[in-house]
């Protein structure tokens, strides 16, 4: 899939372009608006990320004119202006969803998946994981065809394991995941371990759940 | 009690008192005003006597007694002629008793010594006190129904006068002082007054206003600016650490690091988009208004936060009725305030504690909502900074950035919710909020 990233911090964008890259995306990079109105103009793309704080102009520009060349790409914005009305406007202009900096790019990938989904219509069937099946669209965990009852919660911390399957992920990032922007302060607390113990306990009482995995100090992962 | 009340208290008390000193005054007055015409009325028909002697001679009165005297049919008046000792001399008028055919009178009497034909006469011209007094009375229920009259009509000129006068006042008061929304307007209108006094003084509280919105309003854009630079920052840390732990060949040593790494960023980001938040509510940004139901929302709530409750066996029970509805808030908002209170309930509880969410409606029609748990409490002293940014009440090692509870705070006053906290050290905690009558259907 072909991304365009409209940012003019080159940094951030070379971190984006370097994370999605890893994750067999194709990257072109604008760093402001008359670059980023020409890629657009010129190519067409699978993603658009637009950054709305443009050197020279409102990133909602570019979501303007790529709508007309690119009427079938998925934008989302990512900025550090969060405020209802640049959301409202950002959404009523087509973006398909708003990534408020700081974003953990796990989350974009996540985010960019469910979009894929929705939106390209990529049908994934069911995932298979140890003797497990998950599927994402139904939000089921199934084993040999029956379902086991996970709560919102636990099945929202394996399915974004099970997404970014092979990655270590910190327990700040799941749950920045699980609790999205909510501000509380025991980044540190072990209810992510809690709930993982949780999940175990339910897989556990069917067959091995060795596939889910903790690294020592860094955070959990579901294995290739 | 308001300026015109007590204006017009001190007009009328010290009208009053004056009015009730001329009345017991009057009397006395009077009789000095009587007893000083009397004077000269006596004088006068004193020269007037010794006219008509001169003219007519005393023998002409005398008619051969050695005395005269004669007086009114009602004994008002009597004059009287007597011959004196050659050298007396008396000229003075004063009030004496006389006794006339049986009766004793009260006369104001003047005696002044002549000679007429070598011989000291003594004249005697006398008015009695009775018919200067009689009028005393009459004239004192007079004076007073006049005067009444007359305060109680300057007391409505001047309650009307007052009125006009503090009219001006009273504007400024209610446009200023009483329920002015902070931030406030930036139209101030200024008062419509010819009192220069007043003039000033609403001038210098516009002014004073202009001064503390704009020094307000640059602390927020500090804020929102400040807070809203850092992100940018803050998102490359975060997303270089995120690459570089997702490098196959890190090892496990450099990985910790990492995590450590992403740990601080997080923590500055949560103080930094906490910020964010706290100036996004202030500068407005939450204007999406909904009615919301209390108890879904709690429900709701409590379902996200379940895992934390089990984690430290903490008992919850929510006494909320179904059909309370907040009207006009912000959902997101009044969540997130909740979530706060509720957050903070069960950090700082002790394990097996207990919370309790309760509602009630008041006898005022507020609505109140208490959130109490049994934790460590709050020590007296840091009671009231508890709602301050960045002021570490707790030196506890759980102790968090000190923005939850500014938060919370914040979205009270945005949403005009009131806002207390109570505590008792190793017993809990309470905080009250109070939803005033038109912020909640019940």
């Amino acid at each position: 899939m072909k991304v365009l990233i409209v940012e003019d911090e080159k940094t951030l964008a070379y971190e984006m372009e370097a994370f999605l890259k890893k994750n067999f995306y194709v990257c072109d990079l604008a760093h402001s608006l008359k670059s980023g109105l020409e890629k657009a103009e010129l190519n067409q793309y699978d993603f658009i990320l637009i950054d709305l704080s443009l050197p020279d102009g409102d990133g909602l520009e570019v979501l303007k004119s790529a709508r007309k060349s690119n009427p079938d790409a998925a934008y989302i914005i990512i900025t550090a202006r969060t405020n209802l009305k640049d959301r409202v406007s950002g959404l009523d202009l087509g973006a398909d969803d708003y990534l408020a900096k700081p974003f953990y790019l796990l989350e974009l990938k996540s985010r960019m998946l469910a979009i894929a989904r929705r939106k390209f219509n990529i049908a994934e069937k069911l995932i298979p994981v140890g003797q497990f099946q998950v599927d994402i669209q139904k939000r089921q965990v199934l084993f040999e065809g029956s379902e086991i009852e996970f709560s919102r919660k636990e099945f929202d911390l394996l399915s974004y394991l099970l997404i970014h399957r092979g990655r270590v992920l910190t327990r700040v990032q799941l749950s920045e995941h699980i609790w999205g922007t909510f501000v509380n302060d025991d980044y540190d607390s072990n209810y992510i371990d809690a709930h993982i113990k949780n999940i175990r306990k339910k897989l556990n009482a069917r067959a091995s759940s060795e596939w889910l995995e903790t690294v020592r100090g860094v955070g959990y992962r579901i294995k290739k | 009690m308001k300026l015109s009340t007590k204006l017009t208290l001190f007009i009328t008390g010290s009208k009053m008192a004056i009015v009730l000193l001329f009345i017991l005054a009057l009397p006395f007055l009077v009789r000095e005003i009587a007893s000083d015409y009397t004077n000269r009325t006596l004088r006068q028909q004193q020269k007037k006597v010794l006219k008509i002697v001169e003219k007519n001679g005393l023998d002409h009165y005398l008619q051969g007694d050695e005395n005269y005297g004669s007086y009114t049919l009602l004994k008002e008046e009597f004059i009287a002629f007597l011959p004196v000792d050659t050298d007396l001399k008396i000229d003075a008028i004063k009030d004496s008793r006389r006794l006339i055919e049986g009766d004793t009178l009260n006369y104001r009497v003047l005696s002044y010594t002549f000679k007429s034909k070598n011989k000291n006469y003594l004249l005697e011209i006398g008015k009695t006190t009775a018919s200067i007094d009689q009028y005393n009375k009459p004239l004192q229920r007079f004076a007073l129904y006049v005067l009444i009259t007359l305060i109680v009509m300057t007391i409505l000129i001047d309650l009307t006068f007052i009125r006009v006068l503090i009219k001006p006042l009273s504007a400024i008061i209610k446009t200023k002082l009483v329920n002015s929304a902070f931030p406030f307007e930036s139209q101030q209108q200024r008062i419509k007054t010819s009192t220069t006094d007043f003039k000033y003084l609403d001038e210098s509280l516009i002014l004073l206003m202009k001064q503390i919105n704009e020094a307000f309003y640059k602390e927020r854009e500090f804020t929102s600016n400040a807070s809203h630079e850092l992100m940018t920052p803050i998102s490359i840390l975060q997303n270089k650490m995120e690459n570089f732990l997702a490098d196959e060949n890190i090892d496990e040593a450099s990985a910790i690091a990492v995590v450590e790494m992403m740990k601080t960023v997080d923590r500055l980001k949560k103080i930094t988009s906490s910020l964010l938040l706290i100036s996004r509510i202030e500068n407005q940004q939450y204007a999406s208004k909904e009615p919301v139901q209390l108890l879904p929302l709690f429900e709701d709530l409590i379902e996200e936060i379940k895992h934390r409750l089990e984690e430290k066996s903490i008992h919850i029970s929510l006494d909320i009725a179904p059909d309370v509805i907040l009207p006009d808030v912000n959902k997101d908002l009044i969540f997130q305030l909740f979530f706060n209170l509720i957050h903070n309930a069960i950090k700082f509880n002790r394990q097996d504690g207990r919370i309790s969410i309760a509602g009630h409606k008041l006898k005022n029609g507020n609505y109140m909502i208490t959130i109490s748990d049994t934790g460590i409490g709050i020590p007296k002293e840091d009671l009231p900074f508890v709602f301050d940014r960045f002021r570490k009440t707790n030196l506890h090692s759980q102790v968090g950035y000190g923005l939850g509870l500014a938060i919370v705070k914040s979205i009270a006053a945005y949403l005009k919710i009131d806002i207390t906290a109570d505590s008792v050290i190793n017993e809990g905690t309470t905080f009250t909020l109070i939803f005033r009558r038109n912020t909640a259907k019940l």
